[in-house]
């Protein structure tokens, strides 16, 4: 008898635990982040997203703007995931570096801005919540994240696009 | 001569039927699977007279498509075709949801498909299928009629407050259809590590690998193996719970905090290589690219993916 209520209590001690943890999130997570989402959405619409096409078109020609810059914007803007809809001011042969840039960005633009990728916070968050645990700032890591995001996405764009450019001559030949 | 089908939604699912009729022109029935023809596109494709094709490796033009179907549980994939008003299989049974979940409408998709939801269509519901946009409701009246200062100020004022009042649904919508349930899920998973002990185990055997330079490059390596990488994509779920499982044992002190950023990339590079042929194709890429493009992704990968881990790791120096 005794085993069997040690055996419940265990077994309701696990969703205790994970009911503690979903309260410290809605209560410590959701609100910043609706309003944050908010303010966000609320600019890019009044900014309007059009406003971006033609300076997403002049930024596409440069290699070092096409994989840094542009999905940048193109993931603050337009969010995952329309950002990839941006491929279109790109050359033919620099798309799938584009979209291999664009998409490597869908996280790392989460430190900062989750509004961008708000349905696949928890890479990000997952992570970042151990570093709350400790009682550190995440502050630190968000911005780190962020800025080694786009070197990696310069990165990445570059190796792709010269990946494409050697698929296609085989597709030719 | 080709046949319509009529496709139903299998049990519970969403949306339909749909009266699939190819032409000599929209001929094609797209399998977006993950690589492969799915038997369901191959029974479509049968029943039709149309031609099958793997919408992942070989791009197909749009203007082929008579229908296409997916097998996506509610991110990004299930609006992209809708949207484009390009009739939608779900294998899934997802109903609207995902960002572009308004243009997921019954008359252009319909879930949880299964062999036996595909019948031979009647003849007078193959007559007047008609599948173009909406055309958008409000027109325009009594434009260019000169307005007075005051009544320009309030629509202004209207316009703004209006933009922001709908900013606030669309994240509430976002909160309760994608965050909280993520949420919920994650915080089952991680009562679950920590009330059964599994924690301990893991910070004993797997963190002393992970939570090093070389554990986390093979990771990474590992993750972006061209023929794993497009499975573990859908969502990012797993690279969401992995990312779960490394917090915690940030938190238990058994893997550094700096090492946060170089993990962040090491459980992710495989990001979005589910999702390539979609993503190009909203980009308006050419069939030819695409099919160059995605082994260019998954390749470029197993050499960016380990890259990654080692740029992050240099810039965690300092990090905590």
């Amino acid at each position: 008898m005794d085993y069997l209520a040690k055996l419940a209590e265990g077994f309701i001690n696990l969703f205790n635990l994970g009911g503690a943890t979903f309260l410290s999130w809605v209560t410590g997570i959701i609100p910043t982040l609706v309003v944050l989402i908010t303010f966000v959405n609320a600019l890019i619409s009044i900014i309007g997203e059009e406003r971006m096409d033609g300076f997403a078109k002049a930024c596409g020609k440069f290699f070092l703007l096409r994989y840094t810059v542009v999905p940048v914007i193109a993931m603050f803007v337009l969010c995952n995931p329309m950002a990839y809809t941006f491929g279109r001011f790109v050359e033919e042969k620099h798309k799938p570096a584009f979209y291999d840039a664009a998409v490597s960005f869908c996280h790392p633009i989460t430190g900062l801005f989750p509004h961008a990728n708000a349905g696949e916070l928890f890479v990000y968050l997952g992570i970042a919540n151990g570093i709350t645990a400790l009682g550190l700032s995440l502050s630190p890591l968000a911005v780190r994240y962020f800025i080694v995001g786009v070197i990696v996405i310069l990165i990445r764009g570059i190796v792709t696009e010269r990946l494409t450019l050697r698929f296609m001559k085989k597709g030719e030949g | 001569m080709h046949k319509a089908v009529r496709i139903s939604k299998g049990r519970g699912g969403w949306g339909g039927p749909l009266i699939i009729q190819p032409t000599d022109e929209k001929n094609m029935i797209v399998s977006v699977t993950g690589g492969g023809v799915d038997p369901i596109a191959q029974k479509i494709a049968d029943m039709t007279g149309a031609v099958a094709g793997d919408g992942f490796t070989t791009g197909i033009p749009e203007n082929r498509i008579a229908a296409v179907v997916i097998d996506c549980g509610g991110t990004a994939r299930c609006g992209v075709y809708p949207r484009k008003r390009i009739p939608t299989v779900n294998l899934m049974a997802t109903g609207p949801s995902g960002p572009l979940a308004k243009y997921i409408t019954e008359d252009i998709y319909v879930s949880g498909v299964n062999a036996e939801d595909i019948a031979p269509a009647d003849a007078q519901e193959t007559a007047g299928i008609v599948r173009e946009a909406p055309v958008p409701a409000e027109a325009r009246s009594g434009a260019g009629k000169s307005q007075d200062a005051v009544t320009r100020i309030g629509k202004g004022v209207g316009a703004v407050v209006g933009k922001f009042f709908q900013a606030g649904r669309d994240t509430i919508e976002m909160v309760i259809k994608h965050i909280l349930p993520f949420m919920a899920f994650v915080s089952m998973i991680i009562g679950i590590i920590q009330g059964s002990g599994l924690g301990d185990v893991i910070a004993r055997t797997i963190s002393p690998a992970a939570g090093s330079l070389p554990g986390m490059i093979v990771i990474s390596f590992i993750c972006a193996i061209p023929f794993i990488s497009p499975i573990l994509g859908p969502g990012a779920v797993i690279a969401q719970v992995v990312g779960v499982i490394v917090g915690e044992q940030i938190a238990k002190g058994a893997i550094r905090p700096s090492l946060a950023l170089p993990a962040l990339f090491a459980i992710d590079a495989q990001v979005g290589c589910d999702f390539i042929p979609v993503g190009l194709s909203l980009g308006e890429a050419e069939p030819d690219t695409i099919s160059a493009g995605v082994p260019a992704v998954l390749f470029s990968r197993m050499i960016t993916g380990p890259i990654a881990v080692i740029i992050a790791y240099i810039f965690s120096i300092g990090l905590y």
